[in-house]
């Protein structure tokens, strides 16, 4: 099977995936309901798309291409709408965070559907492990060789995206002590990391190719990488974001992307470089395990500072490009995270609260669904 | 000094006691068997044994005291309703009220359904509304123990937990107007007639309501300590049990009433485990032995045809209802089928109102009362093994590990 060709998209438009915990009210645990829960959103008209995912406790919902983040906001709640009502109707709570704090992964059950059958063959365990919820942000891109480039110069900043969405400290019953627990489980999938270095749509598609030949991958979606192209939509896909805990963080951290995408394409213009990669895991490890307070290692200086200041820096380059999206109450929002901290602050404030993890999910899912 | 004061004397005279303690590792056994061989749940087990070994069986082990095997069930089934009452969400009628609906329908057309059937066999007007009032019951005994040993959860699993406790509740009330009007019938005057059900619903509610309050004090000072909690708990659903007998109101009534408020005014569900510890767990056991061991199947011997067709009519009258308004209420045609067949199982509640008639009215005892008292028999046996094929055909059970 051949590399799709790159459609083009309007640049800089945006769009939004996020995996959804699916809780059962009793005991506030995964729950299998997501064959019910689509069953009955089906029945509600509503914007973008929610469709199945691997585990029948989760559900992903997309919006539909989106310019800036008033419009990006207004549908993700009006899909928060639909889906917290078919939940309410069946019982089941909907709530964001990047793991279930307490579930087991054995007792996951697949969706019914080949290809999710099919990875489960594949992966064995790592599939039901795999129980996790992330966000994935689409940037559009005018040609496939501007997206190529666009996801080597955002890959220096993979750390801000991970420390600014990490909200799942909580891993099988235990606190695990990283603020993105959620991406250790994707790191032990074997075509997870990066993409390779290469910088044209060509030599991409010989990679691919090559690839395809060696009977390792069938198509893009066998790539578990960090940013991966998205030939079909004309995108780049950032996939390292933890789904937040609220629809509007969501939202901002999508913006704060786009404005950096602006930034880098229209003020930045400088290539990027292989030696970037260098400190790529080193930088990715910390925003993992420290979040915000990780050290943050800039690839070109080598200069040494702590994500938090890493990102105040960055508002201040990107305001401009902020300004014309109209991202203005995105920026905001990104500030209010630097200070008052992100998801997994919230988690770790509200379990020293509750003591128990399940009031902490139950809490988790009152936020999420706004009521 | 002889050798009858230190040597026991032969034959040894032991109490029944013994009896029930050996039938008590025997059921276990019997039940692990069951659940490792033939994948049955354990309490058909443990049922089946009590049956066998008892007066209705092979008459090994007499019958036993009437006050304390009261006592054991009364205890068990408080703790069994306690648990139901607090896995359930009433709040959720409010945002689904297709599923109050489909437990209404199923409900009424339950007891419509086994009034016509027994007029049609002559059985007098009262003491078929007083069977089909019992008929209305879906068994939570069976219910919460398979639930919990199965480990299901899904859509099927909470509306099967719901629509027993709410039938269960309409299965008291009415069961107690029945038994009002069969008074009528046998000479007491009007206020005796009128006030009873007023009396056991104000005093019921009162009752569960004063130990939703206790909970919450309590609960509030004990806070995180799940266990001790789960002790406190236990002894509080001994006392409002005994109480409730003791003021002669409804234990069922009460202890259920009392978890559906202690869930609905706390709102955050709490897991406690299951049966609130290992010695509520032994009650439960306990429990399911004594009901086999009171089973009595003598009316299946005099009136085979109306048993079975009782059970026939009043499981298509249970399951029609929520096939109908599966559609309506957010579940697929197979998860319909699955709840309506689950909801078939009868034992306890069923067991202690047909025997508390059988106490008052003798006549109710060997007529009626013999006859539902074999539908209860055959669907506390079947029952466990519907609900745990349903649940599993319905997809709520935990894949086999790989």
């Amino acid at each position: 099977m051949s590399l799709m060709p790159f459609a083009p998209s309007r640049p800089l438009s945006i769009g939004v995936e996020l995996e959804l915990q699916l809780i059962g009210c009793n005991d506030y645990n995964l729950v299998s309901s997501a064959p019910d829960m689509l069953r009955r959103i089906a029945k509600s008209p509503h914007p973008g798309e929610v469709k199945p995912e691997m585990t029948r406790s989760m559900i992903e919902i997309n919006t539909s291409v989106q310019q800036e983040y008033d419009g990006l906001v207004k549908e993700l709640r009006s899909l928060r709408k639909v889906v917290s009502d078919a939940g309410r109707f069946l019982n089941v709570a909907v709530a964001g965070g990047g793991t279930h704090p307490f579930q087991h992964w054995s007792e996951q059950k697949i969706f019914d559907a080949p290809r999710f059958h099919h990875l489960s063959e594949l992966y064995g365990y790592l599939a039901k492990q795999f129980t996790i919820f992330g966000q994935h942000v689409h940037i559009g891109c005018t040609g496939p060789d501007e997206a190529l480039h666009l996801m080597h110069m955002l890959s220096r900043y993979i750390p801000h995206f991970i420390a600014l969405s990490a909200s799942s400290p909580f891993v099988q019953g235990h606190d695990t002590g990283f603020a993105s627990a959620r991406l250790n489980s994707v790191f032990s999938f074997p075509l997870s990391g990066r993409a390779p270095f290469v910088l044209s749509w060509d030599d991409f598609e010989r990679f691919f190719h090559k690839m395809t030949t060696t009977g390792v991958v069938e198509s893009m979606k066998d790539f578990y990488w960090d940013i991966r192209p998205k030939p079909e939509f004309g995108t780049i896909e950032v996939r390292v974001c933890d789904t937040p805990l609220t629809v509007e963080i969501a939202a901002a951290i999508a913006c704060y992307i786009q404005a950096m995408s602006r930034y880098i394409m229209v003020e930045q213009r400088i290539a990027p470089e292989e030696d970037d990669y260098l400190v790529y895991t080193f930088n990715r490890f910390q925003a993992c395990r420290f979040g915000l307070d990780g050290v943050f290692i800039d690839p070109c200086t080598h200069e040494q500072r702590s994500i938090r200041e890493d990102i105040t820096d960055m508002l201040t380059r990107i305001a401009g490009h902020a300004t014309e999206l109209r991202a203005e109450d995105a920026m905001t929002r990104i500030r209010e995270i630097l200070s008052t901290g992100n998801g997994t602050n919230w988690l770790r404030q509200t379990y020293a609260r509750e003591h128990n993890l399940g009031d902490v999910m139950q809490l988790q899912a009152e936020l999420w669904m706004g009521n | 000094m002889t050798w009858s004061t230190y040597l026991p004397l032969w034959p040894l005279s032991v109490s029944p006691a013994l009896w029930l303690a050996l039938t008590l590792v025997i059921a276990v056994l019997v039940g692990e068997a069951l659940v490792r061989y033939l994948k049955a749940p354990r309490i058909v087990g443990y049922m089946g044994i009590g049956l066998l070994l008892g007066p209705g069986g092979l008459g090994l082990i007499a019958s036993l005291p009437a006050a304390e095997w009261r006592l054991v069930v009364d205890l068990a089934l408080g703790i069994l309703l306690f648990e139901l009452g607090s896995k359930v969400n009433l709040r959720w009628l409010k945002a689904n009220p297709w599923i109050a609906g489909a437990s209404l329908l199923e409900s009424i057309a339950t007891f419509f359904a086994v009034f016509v059937l027994l007029s049609w066999f002559d059985i007098p007007g009262v003491a078929a509304a007083v069977v089909a009032t019992i008929a209305i019951a879906t068994s939570p005994a069976v219910v919460v123990r398979i639930v919990t040993e199965s480990r299901a959860q899904g859509q099927v699993t909470d509306r099967l937990l719901l629509m027993t406790a709410l039938n269960c509740i309409y299965a008291v009330i009415f069961y107690k107007l029945a038994i009002a009007l069969m008074h009528g019938m046998t000479g007491a005057g009007f206020i005796h007639t009128v006030l009873p059900p007023l009396y056991l619903i104000g005093g019921s509610a009162l009752l569960a309501w004063l130990f939703g309050i206790t909970f919450e004090r309590i609960h509030h000072h004990l806070g995180q300590h799940e266990e001790t909690f789960s002790f406190v708990l236990f002894g509080m659903i001994a006392f409002a049990t005994i109480m409730a007998a003791t003021l002669k109101l409804s234990p069922i009534l009460v202890l259920l009433a009392a978890g559906l408020i202690t869930r609905y005014r706390r709102q955050r569900p709490r897991t406690f485990p299951p049966h609130f510890g290992s010695a509520g767990a032994v009650l439960v056991v306990l429990m399911f032995i004594a009901n086999g061991l009171v089973a009595d199947l003598r009316g299946l011997y005099e009136s085979a045809l109306l048993v079975l067709l009782l059970i026939a009519v009043r499981t298509v009258a249970k399951l029609l209802p929520v096939l109908a308004l599966a559609h309506y209420s957010g579940i697929s045609m197979r998860q319909a089928m699955a709840l309506g067949i689950a909801l078939a199982p009868m034992s306890s509640v069923a067991l202690l109102l047909t025997l508390d008639t059988g106490a008052t009215f003798p006549a109710f005892a060997s007529g009626p009362g013999l006859m539902l008292m074999s539908c209860i028999v055959i669907l506390e046996l079947a029952g466990p093994i519907v609900v745990q094929a349903a649940l599993r055909k319905a997809g709520e059970t935990p894949e086999k590990k790989t």
